[in-house]
C-alpha cells in the first residue's frame, strides 16, 4: 500500500486510545458511538457541514482560471488493472479510459472524428486504410508516439487479447504496415467496412510499445502504473479503493482538460453510490437506480445525462432469444404467440422505470443508419397470442395451462411450460414476464444464474428454452449484431447466437454487408436483415436500455463515456 | 507440557489447511462457468477462447493442474491472478491490513464490551437495566447486517453527517502520519460498529447466562460468606469462570467475522480481503479464492488453538499433554 508501517502503527495507536476510553461504551449509550477521539470528532463534523460536491481536500491548486477543480467518480467495481487494451471488462474501461486514446474517436451520431490519426485515407474499395498520424503527441513518460506503438498494440495486445477486436476484425485484417513513423496502413483480405467504428478509445486503446515489448502484457506492471496519452496521466491506484489521476499538461488537444484531477471511488453497492453522492463525497455516478431518480431529481443541483454509450458496450437491447433447437421453440407460431402477449411498455415502465425505450427494430436505434423505421414488430395483443397458440395445438381449458393436441415432436399432453434462464440481475424482466405469458397460458419457470454459469448452461450445455440477455449491439453492426444472427457463431462462444438461428439468406446478407463501404447501401442490407429477423424471430427485442449518469449542477459539459471528462469543468 | 502440545496442534495444521485447500480447489474447478468469461464480456470467439484456456493452462487434466498449483504453493508461489495479471499473494496481502483492521477491531470491541455488559447485566439480574440489555442484544442479534449497515448509513452518516459514507480514507485526504491514521479511525467507526453489533449481543448473552449460574455456585457463597467484595466475588469468581463458554464462542468468531466482513465491506465500500473474495468468486479468479481459502483456513485452525490455550489458562483443571 505504499505508507509504510509508520502509518499502520499511528493508527494503531489511535484505536488502542480509543479502545481505552470508550470501547465498553460503544453500545451502552448512542453518545459514545460518536467516534474515536475528539480530534476525529471535529473532523467528522467540519466535513460533514462544509463538504463541497467534490469532496474535502487540500484548498491550493482549486483556483485555476479554466475551471480546474476536482472531480469525484463513484465506480463500482475494482477495475484490477488499468490497461483497457487487455480486456474488454466495463470496469477496468471505465477506470482508464481517460488515461489512454484511440486512433479515432466518435461523435454523437457515430462518426469518426481525428484523435491520434490526424485524418485517413480509404483505398482499393475498402480494403486498405491509411492513417496519418499527429506528430505532437508524447507518451506520459516523455516518450514520442509513433507508427510502431499503434503496430504492436493492434498485433501483439488487441488482435490477441480485447476479445470484441479480436473477433470482429481479426479475420479480415491481412497486414499493419508503418511505412514511416507517422503513417499507419491496415490491409484486410477483402474490403472491410466497418473498421473506422472499431477504433477509439474503447474498442482500440494505443498502448506504449516501449514499455510493453517483450514482456507479457497481461502480466506487465505497467498495467497498475499505467503510462498513456490520454488527456489524463496516473497518479496512484489503492486496489478496491480509489484511484487518482491528474490532469495531463501535454495534452496534444489544445486547451484540454480542464480538471486539475479526477479520482475514482471504488463503491461497490448502487444504494450506498447514490448515499455516497447526496453526502457529497463523490460528484458523479455512472448509473442511478430506477426508483432513487426520483428523489435525486428533486434537488435542483443533481444534473443528469442520458446516453446508451455504457464504458462495457454501447445501445444495448434486453432481448429475448428462443432456443430453436426444442419442439415448442421452434414452432414460429409460438415464438409470435409470446411475442404478442408480452406487453413491452410495461417492461420500460415497471422495470427501467422509463428510463430507455421499446424496441423498435432489431438493431438498436443508436446506430440510426443502420436501425430500420416502420417495421412490422408484433404488437401487444393477447388474442392475438391465443389464437395462434389455439392454431398451433396448444388447448386451453378453463385458466390453465395449455396443453399439447397434435403439436409436433411433443406428446399429446404435454403442458405448454419451459425454462427462462436470466441473470440474478435481470429477475425484474423474468417475473414480468411469467406473469404476462401465464395470462395466455404458459407456465413459466424462472432459472437466474450467475453469468459464468449462464454461458455454460446456454451456450456449452444449451440447456434452456428461453433466456434474456442484454445484447450490445456496439457502435457497429459487425460487432455486436453479426454474432447473433450469422450460423458461424452457433457454439460454446458465449453470447454469440443464441437461438442457434441459422438462414443462408441472412448469412450472405451479414457478409455482403461487410465488405459494402458505402453506409446507405450498407444500411439496406441491414434492412433486409431485420425484416427477415423480424418475420421468423429467433430473437424477440424487448427494451432499449440507456446509461443515467448523475452530476452536480456546479459542474458540466460532459461526454457520455470513454472520455467522459476530458471537456469537464467543475466550479469550485 | 504445553511446548509439546502447542507442536503437536501445530502439526496438525498442515493436513487440515491441505485438505481444505483440496477440497477448494476441486469445487471450484467443478462449477460451471470459468475465468475467461469475465475477461472476454460478451465478446470473443472460439480463437480467443482456446488461446486463453491455454495461456492459463486450463486446457490440461484436473489432476495434472492440481498437482502444479500444490507443487507452486509448496515453493511458496500461489500463483498468477487471472484478472489480474500479478501475483495472487500481492493481491491478497494488500488488502490483508484492511479486513485485519476491521475484523480486528470489531472482534476486540465486542469481546470487551459484550463481556462488560453482559456481566454488568447479570450484577442485578431481573433489573431494569439487565431487561433493556438482553432485549438489545436479542433485537441486534436478530438484525440482518446488510439493513442495519444501511440503516447506519442513512441515519448515523448521512442525517447527521457525523461519519462518511463510504471507504476507507476521504478522496484527496491525507496520505500519511497522524492525519490518515484519523481519517482512516473516523471511516472505521461505522463498518466495525454494524460488525461488531452481532457479536457484541451473543458475547453479552452468553457472559450473563454464565454468571447468573456461577453467582448461584458454593464457591462463590464462600467466597462472599469470606466477606469479600460483591465486585471482587463477580469478576475473580463468578466472570472468571463463566467465561470458558465465552471464550469457546470467541475463538469460534474470526470465521463468523469474515463472512459478516462480506456484507459490511460491500456496504460500507471497505476495499478489504472479502469483497476481493467476492469478486473473485464472481469471476472465477482461482489462484485468488485457493490463497484466500489458505489463508483463512489457516486462521481459524489456529484460533481454535489459541482458544484451546486459553482454556488452560482459565481452567486450572485442564492440562495439555
Amino acid at each position: 500500500m505504499g505508507r509504510g508501517w509508520a502509518g499502520w502503527l499511528m493508527l494503531l495507536a489511535v484505536l488502542l486510545a480509543a479502545c481505552t476510553g470508550s470501547e465498553p461504551g460503544t453500545a451502552e449509550s448512542p453518545t459514545a458511538t460518536r467516534a474515536p477521539s475528539p480530534d476525529a470528532t471535529a473532523t467528522a463534523t467540519d466535513t460533514a457541514t462544509t463538504a463541497a460536491p467534490t469532496g474535502e481536500e487540500t484548498p491550493s491548486p482549486t483556483q485555476t482560471a479554466a475551471g480546474g477543480g476536482t472531480l469525484v467518480v463513484a465506480i463500482s467495481s475494482d477495475p484490477g488493472g488499468l490497461n483497457p487494451a487487455i480486456t474488454t471488462s466495463g470496469g477496468t474501461h471505465t477506470a482508464s479510459e481517460l488515461l489512454y486514446n484511440g486512433l479515432v474517436d466518435l461523435g454523437p451520431d457515430l462518426e469518426p472524428i481525428p484523435e491520434l490519426a490526424e485524418s485517413w485515407d480509404v483505398e482499393e474499395e475498402g480494403a486498405l486504410y491509411r492513417f496519418h498520424l499527429r506528430d505532437d503527441v508524447t507518451w506520459h513518460d516523455g516518450e514520442p508516439f509513433t507508427s510502431a506503438d499503434v503496430k504492436y498494440s493492434f498485433e501483439e495486445v488487441l488482435l490477441q487479447l480485447h476479445s470484441r477486436t479480436q473477433a470482429s476484425m481479426g479475420p479480415s485484417l491481412e497486414s499493419i504496415e508503418t511505412p514511416d513513423e507517422q503513417t499507419v496502413e491496415f490491409r484486410f483480405s477483402q474490403p472491410y467496412a466497418p473498421l473506422l467504428q472499431q477504433l477509439n478509445v474503447t474498442e482500440a486503446p494505443i498502448i506504449p510499445r516501449h514499455i510493453y515489448e517483450g514482456t507479457d502484457p497481461l502480466e506487465n506492471p505497467a498495467n497498475n502504473e499505467p503510462v498513456g496519452t490520454g488527456p489524463f496521466r496516473f497518479v496512484s491506484y489503492t486496489p478496491d479503493a480509489e484511484i487518482v489521476l491528474e490532469r495531463n499538461p501535454d495534452y496534444f488537444e489544445e486547451g484540454l482538460p480542464h480538471l486539475d484531477e479526477v479520482i475514482m471511488r471504488v463503491i461497490p453497492d448502487e444504494g450506498s453510490q447514490v448515499l455516497a453522492f447526496e453526502a457529497g463525497e463523490v460528484g458523479w455516478l455512472w448509473g442511478v437506480p430506477g426508483p432513487d431518480q426520483e428523489r435525486l431529481a428533486a434537488d435542483p443541483t443533481v444534473e443528469f445525462l442520458q446516453t446508451p454509450v455504457n464504458p462495457g458496450g454501447a445501445n444495448c437491447i434486453m432481448t429475448v432469444s428462443f432456443n430453436l433447437e426444442r419442439p415448442i421453440m421452434a414452432d414460429l407460431r409460438v415464438r409470435q404467440a409470446i411475442a404478442h402477449a408480452l406487453n413491452r411498455d410495461q417492461f420500460l415502465e415497471r422495470v427501467l422505470f422509463g428510463q430507455g425505450q421499446v424496441a423498435a427494430a432489431p438493431i438498436s436505434s443508436g446506430i440510426p443508419w443502420a436501425h430500420a423505421e416502420g417495421l412490422d414488430m408484433p404488437a401487444n395483443d393477447p388474442a392475438e397470442a391465443e389464437r395462434l397458440l389455439d392454431e398451433a395445438g396448444w388447448q386451453r381449458e378453463g385458466d390453465g395451462t395449455r396443453t399439447a393436441a397434435g403439436v409436433e415432436g411433443v406428446d399429446d399432453g404435454t403442458p405448454l411450460a419451459f425454462t427462462f434462464v436470466h441473470f440474478p440481475t435481470f429477475s425484474a424482466y423474468g417475473e414480468l414476464l411469467r406473469a404476462q405469458l401465464r395470462e395466455v397460458g404458459m407456465d413459466v419457470t424462472l432459472v437466474p444464474l450467475e453469468p459464468p454459469v449462464f454461458a455454460e448452461q446456454v451456450f456449452t450445455a444449451r440447456d434452456f428454452d428461453t433466456n434474456i440477455i442484454s445484447y450490445c449491439n456496439a457502435t457497429d453492426p459487425e460487432i455486436g449484431v453479426r454474432r447473433m444472427y450469422h450460423s458461424s457463431n452457433i457454439g460454446e462462444v458465449p453470447f454469440s447466437n443464441a437461438a442457434a438461428y441459422r438462414n443462408d439468406e441472412v448469412d450472405r446478407l451479414f457478409d455482403e454487408a461487410q465488405r459494402t463501404i458505402d453506409l446507405e447501401q450498407r444500411g439496406a442490407l441491414y434492412r433486409q436483415i431485420q425484416e427477415i429477423a423480424v418475420a421468423e424471430l429467433p430473437y424477440f427485442w424487448i427494451v432499449e436500455t440507456v446509461g443515467t449518469r448523475a452530476y452536480r449542477s456546479s459542474c458540466s459539459d460532459f461526454q457520455p463515456s470513454g472520455h467522459f471528462a476530458k471537456t469537464a469543468s467543475c466550479e469550485q | 507440557m504445553t511446548g509439546r502440545y502447542v507442536g503437536r496442534r501445530l502439526l496438525q495444521v498442515l493436513p487440515t489447511v491441505a485438505g481444505i485447500v483440496l477440497v477448494g480447489f476441486l469445487l471450484i474447478h467443478l462449477a460451471p462457468g470459468g475465468p475467461i468469461i469475465a475477461l472476454a464480456g460478451d465478446s470473443g470467439d472460439d480463437e480467443y477462447y482456446a488461446f486463453m484456456t491455454a495461456k492459463f493452462g486450463l486446457d490440461r487434466p484436473l489432476p495434472e493442474q492440481l498437482a502444479t498449483y500444490a507443487g507452486n504453493v509448496l515453493r511458496g508461489d500461489l500463483g498468477v491472478s487471472y484478472i489480474q495479471g500479478r501475483p495472487a499473494i500481492d493481491v491478497i496481502a494488500e488488502r490483508l491490513p484492511a479486513t485485519l483492521l476491521l475484523a480486528g477491531t470489531a472482534l476486540v470491541g465486542s469481546s470487551v464490551a459484550g463481556v462488560a455488559l453482559g456481566a454488568w447485566a447479570a450484577a442485578r439480574a431481573h433489573s431494569i437495566r439487565d431487561l433493556a440489555v438482553t432485549s438489545a442484544a436479542l433485537v441486534l442479534y436478530a438484525a440482518p447486517v446488510f439493513w442495519l449497515g444501511q440503516l447506519a448509513l442513512l441515519t448515523l452518516a448521512l442525517r447527521t453527517g457525523l461519519f462518511p459514507v463510504q471507504g476507507m480514507t476521504t478522496a484527496g485526504g491525507p496520505e500519511t502520519g497522524l492525519a490518515w491514521a484519523l481519517d482512516v479511525a473516523r471511516h472505521l467507526a461505522l463498518p466495525a460498529l454494524v460488525l461488531a453489533s452481532q457479536e457484541v449481543a451473543a458475547v453479552a448473552r452468553l457472559t450473563r447466562a454464565g454468571v447468573l449460574e456461577e453467582l448461584a455456585a458454593d464457591h462463590v457463597r464462600t467466597a462472599l460468606a469470606k466477606g469479600l467484595s460483591d465486585r471482587r466475588v463477580l469478576v475473580r469468581h463468578a466472570l472468571r469462570r463463566a467465561l470458558l463458554p465465552v471464550v469457546t464462542v470467541i475463538g469460534s468468531r474470526p470465521g463468523h467475522l469474515l463472512a459478516g466482513t462480506i456484507v459490511v465491506e460491500v456496504v460500507f465500500g471497505w476495499p478489504g480481503l472479502s469483497r476481493l473474495l467476492l469478486t473473485s468468486v464472481q469471476t472465477r479468479d482461482t489462484p485468488i479464492l485457493l490463497g484466500i481459502f489458505l489463508l483463512v483456513a489457516a486462521t481459524v485452525v489456529l484460533a481454535n488453538l489459541v482458544t484451546d490455550l486459553v482454556y488452560g489458562w482459565l481452567d486450572p483443571r485442564i492440562r495439555y499433554r
